[in-house]
């Protein structure tokens, strides 16, 4: 039995090999997702409730579980839409850092206000704030109980 | 995050779908594993396999021998250096069967395809150090309990008529002869030069010589199925070796009425004149009596006659190491009992008439259990597969018994009036051994329309030690005394004075 | 609250895209498996081929140029996503990447001619072919995960695509050609292909659009019939049309494979959408009645269902294909016979037909054995379980129902040929998706995945830390001093006349 011959029966076992080695690190993505979903569930950060509305999405009343991101846009890949022509697709993203909520205006045209302010870049925010993009009010509540 | 429009969300459902799912592959994930783990080795011995095949191809087959050692078949080369077959006689065409690259394989060559090949291998990670797939191959030989000198006497006791003869040994179930003609020249197909001619002729005879006649071949037995109805009634008490029916020497005259339907009785006039006293079990077996077994199959009962048959081996192929074909009492389906249709069917299918089909191998099992004290013994050609890593033996294995002792020792009386016997020499001329009590049933079956009857023998001796049974089946030839017994009583002289000595 | 303050100019889209590149350390991770497994793959096949051809003894790949390219391909999907920084999911490509380069071995494997072409004047064989719809379909994916940044187009114009769906159909009832028996491929000119395999994608979009419209009066409205209750009687009319366009099929297409896939999406889509147990149980119901309907009244229908129960009955006629498959399994064992070792050639013709297309699961089982044909049933799951869970976090009820139905169109119709090739249900011609030789298997696939890609942008993958984090320190100290008036504020943008981005 050569060398050459052992080497190619390792290299074919070690083809099957890998295929379990991708699955195994598969695996751990999946598992590690599956944990992270879990506890996005079991602790919401924050909710935004929809003062008022001018357009069909969102409407008012419908209230919004916030994640530590929240980008919100008219985008449909934003975590809140709105659908408004005078919001951006990527108009502003909303973040939990520590203990406080943070608003950024992501370089939108018409802009994002805090209260009736328009904001420049960042903003920290509070429960009870108002953030408007396009012609949508929101308010930030805390977390349901 | 979605609108609280007061529907559950759907992700709870996209789940439960996912994990529906995920059970479907794990049937998947099952069904590979049974495929490649569990059948692997069954398959992997499969004659059609191409792998077995292909082995085949480049690998001079194991050597074949009778039981004295003869060998069967040998190799030869082709101009290319690739081995072909050559077979020893043509006698065993059926039973080897042949080797062909165009045409495939058939007989023991095919049903031992993998062990002739050495292509078996069982082993997943066997051969793999070889690199290129193609492991070391070890041919296995195979010895056959088959006797060559009576295989040739049978195919030509035989002669020109189309028929079978199967000769085994009742206690151990080893298969003596498997004679089917017409035979043809198995060398020639398995000889590429001479293949495709040889396939055409053969492939295309009217004769059908490719067919085993005495595994596949489907026939109406006649009388010799009065063994199988005697083994029923005997076994399950339905008649007892005394038994008589009074009604019985009048319906040799008029026919029996079954359900408006007369059954007759043409064959023993000297027993029909109505007013003879009814006979008993043995003289109805002595003489062949139609309206005797009609009786017993009434009494019997549909549903036990198909019983017993099936404990026989009817209703499936039979084990063997050739495919076989099943044999029938009736075509089933009817409501009377067993699959009978109604009480006519019943009592024509008792002495082996209406929808009853028998092989030759079948029937000569029946003789043999009777012959062995009513174990049935598994049949088989094949006694030992000798390789580089030993001999396999195959030991004599019991099938189940189908009657008791006393039961088959009073059929096999009754069955050694029938050869022996002052009535009985007239329906079997020609199958007694001079020395040796020899014990049979012939048969004459009768076929529709203006078609001559098979000629049937079925038989053991000596009776009261049986060393050999037999069955003989020749194609339209008429009542079974006249070719079928002499055939038996001439093969049956010849064990004793060869094998058997 | 006040509008926005100052004239707001009237929204008009452009095609101007920001793009901030997004690193993908997991896909790229995953990917480098992948290119190790098939470079191990390639150099076990290349090794055994040469062996078998008498050539030296080289433990190389067997079509280094080939695999070089698709491994290129692979990358240059991942860079361009990375480009686009979408966070999208990071397990599809690397899965769907493996399952396509095991085919492309197996292509690689087989003999040559079973496909011919010649593209300017230069013969293609088998692989050379498949690799370019690989290719194609990479390419498509790629595209729509990159480019799809809207379902709006999918989700308005769901007649639309049904119309569109059932020309196709007709189409393949009027120019279909017949092949084996099925009226499967349309050919239109020098282009030819599989309709159903587009349908499919066409079908998942439209009850997606369908059903997520009109799921609260599916899920919530019954009517009594009796002593049970029922859904409301006219909206079990789709249902009933899609049993007739799966029996048409299966009775002018002869596409049995198709029809248990479009229906069985279809019920699984109407159980999510619903969670009724009560419509899956009357479309199972529908389901039996055609199959037996098609059993009594169809040959075709017969002799497949006869084949299943048993191949042996005539194992050189009828039921070849399937007793083939099975040995290629059984000789496969557990580890199998190794890559280009198996299959052994019976009068120079390869034993199982339409291996290519129909049976590529029974010759890797063959040569990758049990281990090979498990991680091949756990890719799929992978794929399966990723759509799901894409499906599960979805932002609304049409994108959750897109996802599902996209996911569960590979997943079945991997079960529906896997169990064929194992005889645990009746074998239909189907593909196995991203393995199976077939341009428009590949493409449509590739299509799949692309819109799953496109669907994951958010909910799957680690959220993105908040950018500017200098300047967010920096604005720490005076909070709410960011929120200016308005007038001061630093022009984010040329003052460009558009009022959104894109």
């Amino acid at each position: 039995m050569d060398g050459y011959a052992l080497a190619v029966w390792i290299v074919r076992l070690a083809f099957l090999a890998l295929l379990y080695v991708f699955l195994a690190a598969v695996t751990r993505i999946l598992l590690r997702d599956l944990r992270g979903a879990a506890v996005g569930r079991a602790s919401s950060l924050g909710r935004l409730v929809v003062v008022a509305s001018d357009v069909a999405e969102p409407t008012a009343g419908q209230a919004f579980a916030l994640g530590a991101v929240a980008p919100i846009g008219r985008d449909v890949n934003n975590a809140i839409v709105v659908d408004d022509s005078f919001a951006s697709a990527e108009h502003a993203v909303l973040t939990f850092r520590g203990r406080t909520w943070y608003v950024e205006d992501l370089a939108s045209t018409n802009g994002t206000f805090v209260n009736g302010l328009r904001v420049a870049g960042l903003a920290a925010i509070g429960f009870g704030d108002e953030v408007q993009v396009g012609r949508v009010r929101f308010r930030l509540e805390r977390p349901p109980a | 995050m979605n609108a609280t429009d007061g529907l559950r969300p759907v992700s709870g459902n996209v789940l439960r779908v996912g994990r529906v799912l995920t059970v479907a592959f794990a049937v998947l994930a099952v069904g590979a594993g049974y495929w490649q783990v569990i059948r692997a080795p069954e398959f992997d011995r499969a004659p059609d396999n191409p792998a077995v095949i292909a082995a085949g191809r480049s690998v001079a087959r194991g050597i074949i021998r009778d039981r004295d050692g003869t060998v069967l078949v040998t190799n030869a080369r082709d101009v290319n250096g690739d081995p072909y077959r050559k077979y020893a006689d043509r006698s065993l065409s059926t039973v080897l069967g042949y080797v062909s690259r165009q045409y495939g394989t058939a007989g023991l060559e095919r049903a031992y395809s993998a062990e002739l090949t050495g292509a078996v291998s069982t082993d997943p990670l066997g051969g793999l150090f070889g690199g290129s797939g193609a492991s070391t191959v070890r041919p296995d030989d195979l010895s056959l309990a088959l006797s060559l000198p009576l295989q040739r006497a049978a195919v030509k006791a035989l002669g020109a008529s189309r028929g079978a003869v199967v000769m085994l040994d009742p206690a151990t179930g080893e298969i003596l002869a498997l004679a089917s003609t017409p035979t043809f020249d198995a060398s020639a197909i398995a000889n590429p030069a001479t293949a495709a001619g040889a396939w055409g002729q053969v492939s295309t005879d009217p004769a059908t010589p490719l067919l085993d006649r005495a595994t596949l071949g489907q026939y109406v037995p006649g009388s010799v199925f009065k063994i199988v109805t005697s083994i029923a009634a005997l076994a399950t008490g339905a008649i007892g070796p005394a038994t008589s029916y009074p009604q019985q020497p009048g319906a040799e005259r008029d026919g029996l009425l079954v359900s408006g339907y007369r059954v007759r009785d043409g064959h023993h006039p000297f027993t029909g004149s109505g007013t003879a006293a009814p006979l008993r079990f043995d003289e109805a077996i002595e003489v062949s009596c139609n309206i005797y077994f009609a009786l017993t199959g009434l009494a019997v009962g549909g549903e036990r006659l198909a019983e017993s048959a099936a404990s026989l081996g009817f209703g499936a192929p039979l084990p063997f190491d050739l495919p076989t074909a099943g044999s029938q009492v009736t075509n089933g389906g009817g409501s009377f009992g067993g699959g009978f249709s109604d009480d006519v069917e019943l009592a024509n299918a008792a002495y082996g008439q209406a929808q009853t089909l028998v092989t030759p191998l079948q029937m000569a099992l029946v003789a043999g259990a009777v012959a062995n004290g009513g174990v049935l013994m598994k049949p088989h050609l094949v006694t030992g597969i000798s390789g580089p890593d030993g001999t396999r033996t195959v030991a004599p294995e019991a099938w189940r018994r189908v009657i008791s002792n006393e039961g088959a020792q009073t059929i096999a009386a009754a069955m050694e009036r029938a050869v022996e016997g002052r009535w009985g020499r007239l329906f079997t001329p020609g199958a007694a051994v001079p020395g040796i009590p020899t014990a049979g049933k012939s048969g004459t079956a009768e076929l529709e329309g203006t078609l001559q009857p098979h000629s049937w023998f079925i038989g053991f001796a000596p009776v009261d030690h049986p060393r050999v049974a037999i069955a003989v089946l020749v194609e339209g030839s008429g009542s079974g005394g006249q070719r079928a017994s002499p055939i038996a009583g001439s093969l049956l002289r010849l064990f004793f004075a060869t094998v058997g000595r | 609250m006040t509008a926005p303050a100052g004239p707001v100019p009237l929204a008009r889209p452009t095609a101007r895209a920001r793009l901030r590149p997004a690193p993908r350390p997991r896909e790229l991770a995953l990917l480098g498996i992948v290119a190790v497994a098939l470079l191990a793959g390639s150099a076990s096949l290349g090794a055994t081929e040469r062996a078998l051809a008498g050539q030296p003894a080289v433990l190389a790949p067997v079509h280094p140029f080939q695999l070089g390219i698709y491994l290129a391909a692979l990358l240059a999907a991942h860079l361009a996503q990375v480009v686009a920084g979408r966070r999208t999911d990071q397990v599809l490509l690397p899965a769907v990447g493996l399952l396509g380069g095991i085919g492309l071995l197996l292509m690689e494997r087989l003999p040559q001619d079973l496909v011919g072409a010649s593209i300017a004047g230069r013969s293609l064989g088998l692989s050379d072919v498949h690799l370019v719809w690989l290719l194609v379909a990479i390419g498509a994916a790629t595209a729509v995960a990159v480019a799809a940044r809207s379902d709006a187009w999918l989700r308005r114009y769901k007649y639309t695509w049904a119309a569109f769906g059932i020309a196709l159909l007709l189409a393949t009832f009027v120019l279909g050609r017949e092949v084996d028996g099925a009226l499967l491929t349309i050919s239109v000119g020098p282009l030819s292909g599989q309709p159903s395999e587009l349908l499919k994608v066409i079908l998942v979009i439209f009850l997606a659009g369908y059903l997520s419209e009109f799921r609260p009066i599916l899920a919530t409205e019954s009517t009594r019939l009796g002593p049970i209750r029922v859904p409301p009687v006219p909206y079990l009319l789709p249902m009933l049309a899609m049993w007739a366009v799966a029996f048409l099929i299966v009775v002018f297409q002869r596409d049995l494979g198709a029809a248990f896939l479009f229906f069985a999406v279809f019920l699984a889509l109407l159980y999510i959408a619903t969670g009724r147990a009560a419509y899956v149980v009357l479309g199972v119901a529908l389901g039996i009645l055609g199959a037996l309907l098609a059993y009594r009244l169809f040959g075709h229908v017969r002799a497949r269902v006869d084949i299943w129960l048993d191949p042996f009955a005539d194992p050189l006629g009828a039921g070849y294909q399937v007793v083939q498959s099975l040995y290629a399994f059984a000789r496969g064992g557990v580890f199998g016979t190794g890559l280009g070792a198996g299959l052994p050639l019976v009068d120079g013709r390869l034993p199982v037909p339409a291996i290519h297309t129909d049976f590529p699961l029974a010759a890797l089982g063959e040569e990758l054995g049990l281990a090979g044909v498990l991680a091949i049933l756990g890719c799929y799951l992978v794929i399966v379980e990723r759509g799901l869970r894409i499906a599960a976090s979805a932002a609304d009820d049409f994108r959750a129902l897109l996802a599902a139905g996209l996911a569960l169109v590979v997943g079945v119709q991997a079960f529906i040929i896997a169990g064929g090739n194992l005889r645990i249900i009746p074998l239909t011609g189907i593909t196995l998706p991203f393995i199976s030789y077939g341009g428009s298997s590949l493409l449509a696939n590739g299509i799949v995945v692309g819109l799953l890609l496109a669907l994951s942008d958010r909910g799957v993958g680690p959220p993105p830390a908040p950018r500017t984090p200098g300047g967010l320190r920096f604005r720490l100290g005076s909070r709410r001093g960011s929120a200016a008036p308005v007038g001061p504020a630093t022009p984010a943008r040329p003052a460009t006349p558009a009022a959104s981005a894109r």
